[in-house]
Order: C-alpha cells, then sequence, then structure tokens
C-alpha cells in the first residue's frame, strides 16, 4: 500500500480527528528501501532504473575506496546473513503471536462494550414490562369489587330462601298434624269396628257358619274332580 | 330489587395471570380460588325462590285463617339486603394505588432515559482499534489511572493490578 496519498492536516486549525492509522505500513523492497522510490524513478528510468542506480552507486564507492573493504566488512556480512536468516525464519510466527495478543486484548475489551449494552437493552426491556404489569392493575380491583358483589348477591339470596323454607316448613307441619289425626281417628275407628264384629258373632252363628262352608268345599271338590 | 345486582363484571382471568409478577403468584392463586369459590357458591343458589302455593295450602289446612294470615305477612315481608360496607375501602386503595403507580411509571420512565443515554453513548464509541488511550479513558472514566492518588507507577494499590 502506497503511503503518498495520505492526506493530514494541510491547513491551520483542522477540528476534526485524524483519519485512523492504515493497517500496514508501507510497502518495501529487499527489507530497506521503499516502494515510493521505484515508482518515483519509474517514469524516467523504467523498472531497471533504481537497480542500475544501486549497482552504479556501489561499484563507484568501491572503485573511488569511499568505502574501503576491510574485517568489519566481513563481520558485517556475516552478522546480517545470520539476522536476515533469523527474520525469515521465524519473523511471521513472531508477528502473528504479536497480533494475537494484542487482538485478546480488543476482544476483552470488546466483550466488555458488547455485555454492557446488551445489559441495559434487557434492563430497558424490563422497566417496560413492569410498566405493563402494572397497568393491569385494575383487574385486582375489579375481582375484589366482584367479590365483594356476589358475597352480598349470595347473602340476599340465602336469606330470601330461609324464609321461604322457614315458611313452608311450618305450613308442612300444619298439614301433616292435620293428616296424623285424621289418620289416627280412621285406625281407631277401624279398629273399634272390627272389634265390635267380632263380639257380636254368637256360637250359634259361627257354627251355621262353619257347615256352610264345608259344604261349599264338597261342591267345588267335586266341580274339581270332574274337570281333572 | 333495584339496589342489588352491583354489577358483576367479567374478569379476563388469564390476561390478569400474565401481568402477575412471579414473586406475587401466591396471593393471586389465593385470590383466584376465593372467587372461585364466591361463584360457585353464588351459582349454586337459585335467583328467586320458588313461589308458595297458596291455594293448596288454603284447601288442605283446617285452621281457618291460618294460611290467609301467614300469606298477608309473607307478602308484606321485606328482606333487607345486605349493605355495602367495602366498596369505598376498595375505592381508596384504587386511588392510592393510581398515585403510586404513577409515581413509579415517572421513575421507570427517568430509569428508561438514563439507560438510554448510556446505550447511545456505547453505541457511537469509536471501535476500540482507533482509540488512543486518552480516547479510552473518556469513554470508560472508570479505566483512568489516578496520578495524584498513586503519583507512582502503576498508579493503582498493587493488589489492583
Amino acid at each position: 500500500v502506497l503511503h503518498t496519498t495520505r492526506p493530514l492536516h494541510t491547513t491551520q486549525q483542522c477540528l476534526a480527528p485524524l483519519p485512523p492509522l492504515p493497517e500496514k505500513g508501507g510497502e518495501v523492497r529487499h527489507g530497506l528501501i521503499p516502494e515510493e522510490f521505484f515508482q518515483f524513478l519509474y517514469p524516467k528510468t523504467g523498472v531497471t532504473g533504481p537497480y542500475m542506480l544501486g549497482t552504479g552507486l556501489l561499484l563507484y564507492f568501491l572503485s573511488k575506496e569511499i568505502y574501503v573493504i576491510n574485517h568489519e566488512t566481513v563481520a558485517a556480512a556475516c552478522i546480517l546473513s545470520v539476522i536476515i536468516y533469523g527474520i525469515k525464519k521465524f519473523g511471521s510466527d513472531v508477528a502473528a503471536f504479536a497480533d494475537k495478543l494484542n487482538e485478546e486484548k480488543i476482544a476483552k475489551a470488546l466483550s466488555v462494550k458488547n455485555e454492557a449494552i446488551k445489559d441495559l437493552e434487557t434492563a430497558i426491556e424490563q422497566e417496560k414490562k413492569e410498566q405493563w404489569r402494572v397497568e393491569g392493575r385494575h383487574y385486582l380491583f375489579d375481582a375484589k369489587r366482584n367479590n365483594i358483589a356476589m358475597l352480598l348477591e349470595t347473602n340476599y339470596r340465602e336469606r330470601l330462601l330461609t324464609v321461604y323454607n322457614e315458611v313452608k316448613k311450618r305450613l308442612d307441619y300444619q298439614v301433616a298434624l292435620q293428616n296424623l289425626k285424621r289418620q289416627k281417628e280412621q285406625d281407631h275407628m277401624i279398629q273399634w269396628v272390627e272389634k265390635s264384629v267380632v263380639q257380636s258373632i254368637t256360637p250359634q252363628q259361627q257354627k251355621e257358619s262353619i257347615a256352610k262352608c264345608i259344604l261349599d268345599l264338597k261342591a267345588l271338590s267335586k266341580s274339581a274332580q270332574a274337570a281333572v | 330489587m333495584a339496589g342489588r345486582r352491583a354489577t358483576i363484571k367479567a374478569i379476563d382471568w388469564a390476561a390478569f395471570a400474565e401481568r402477575v409478577p412471579p414473586n406475587q403468584r401466591a396471593m393471586f392463586n389465593a385470590l383466584k380460588t376465593r372467587s372461585d369459590a364466591l361463584s360457585a357458591r353464588l351459582a349454586a343458589l337459585p335467583e328467586k325462590p320458588p313461589t308458595i302455593d297458596w291455594a293448596h295450602y288454603k284447601a288442605t289446612v283446617a285452621k281457618a285463617g291460618m294460611v290467609d294470615d301467614f300469606q298477608k305477612k309473607f307478602s308484606a315481608l321485606k328482606i333487607p339486603e345486605p349493605v355495602d360496607t367495602q366498596t369505598a375501602k376498595i375505592d381508596a386503595q384504587e386511588q392510592e394505588a393510581a398515585k403510586s403507580t404513577a409515581e413509579y411509571v415517572q421513575a421507570s420512565k427517568a430509569r428508561i432515559a438514563q439507560y438510554e443515554q448510556q446505550l447511545q453513548k456505547l453505541r457511537s464509541m469509536i471501535p476500540f482499534e482507533q482509540m488512543t488511550f486518552e480516547d479510552l479513558h473518556e469513554a470508560f472514566p472508570e479505566t483512568k489511572l489516578d496520578k495524584e492518588k498513586y503519583p507512582y507507577w502503576p498508579h493503582k494499590p498493587i493488589a489492583d493490578l
């Protein structure tokens, strides 16, 4: 990513916040030379321009002995090769590890924020629910008034019923009393009549009636035999 | 007969039950059972008692005048309706409840406004990747390190690390 076009505060007193920093650093060739240099030389010298410049500069320094080759050159070569080997082998792993640490920090902060948002939302919902609940208070009072009305009504009806039952009981008692008296009189009368009839049967009448019964039985038995 | 029959409103027990919070459920159940018992009792009683057959009794009972006497007294009898003493109290309770409800609703609305404000602040925060530590301390004041109270690093009691 080339950063030549990143705008900064170009005029005075700009109060807007800066745009966020880019994710990745500027692109670099061979780990040292920024890409912008190559792009800068491209229109005039093409793709090989910067390389030719580099080679020419190096040969110039060597041939004119502006840079002298001594034992430190060898030491530098060894050290640099080891360093470059190390970076090439372990660079990406270390970068990933560092990125992970950062990620974890941000993720933690984000989770805190999200939880806070969720808690607030549920709290708001609860409050609204409670308000809705409270609106239903008229049910309670209606139920209470209903209970009272039902009690009163029940009481009134019970009273009516009691009056009716009492009056009916008394009238029925009178009727039952009469009936009982009537029945007793009848029974007594029947008994008395029976007793006097039994008493009035004389022994003479008894004998006559028994003889008549025997004759009747004989006649009946004859007719019965004939039938069989 | 005009004074009685204070109108018995039909109550939607299902809707009522929905609005009861869980910690008052026992009271609600008690109220419901009581209500149901009362309405069962009411339904078991007939609205008017059956009429007494005076003609039959006049023909049957021999004592003269007794049935007529009873009949006269019976039709003249006026059964007093039970007096309603509690409805006024209920109405007073209702007024009180209305007042306290209004207060509660107001407090609740204030709380909701507060929550909404905080929610707004949290939602319009810049993402963490673009924050500096200063921005973080602005958004979450509890992360700010108190450099006056603890002037030396780590600017908070060691136990809090």
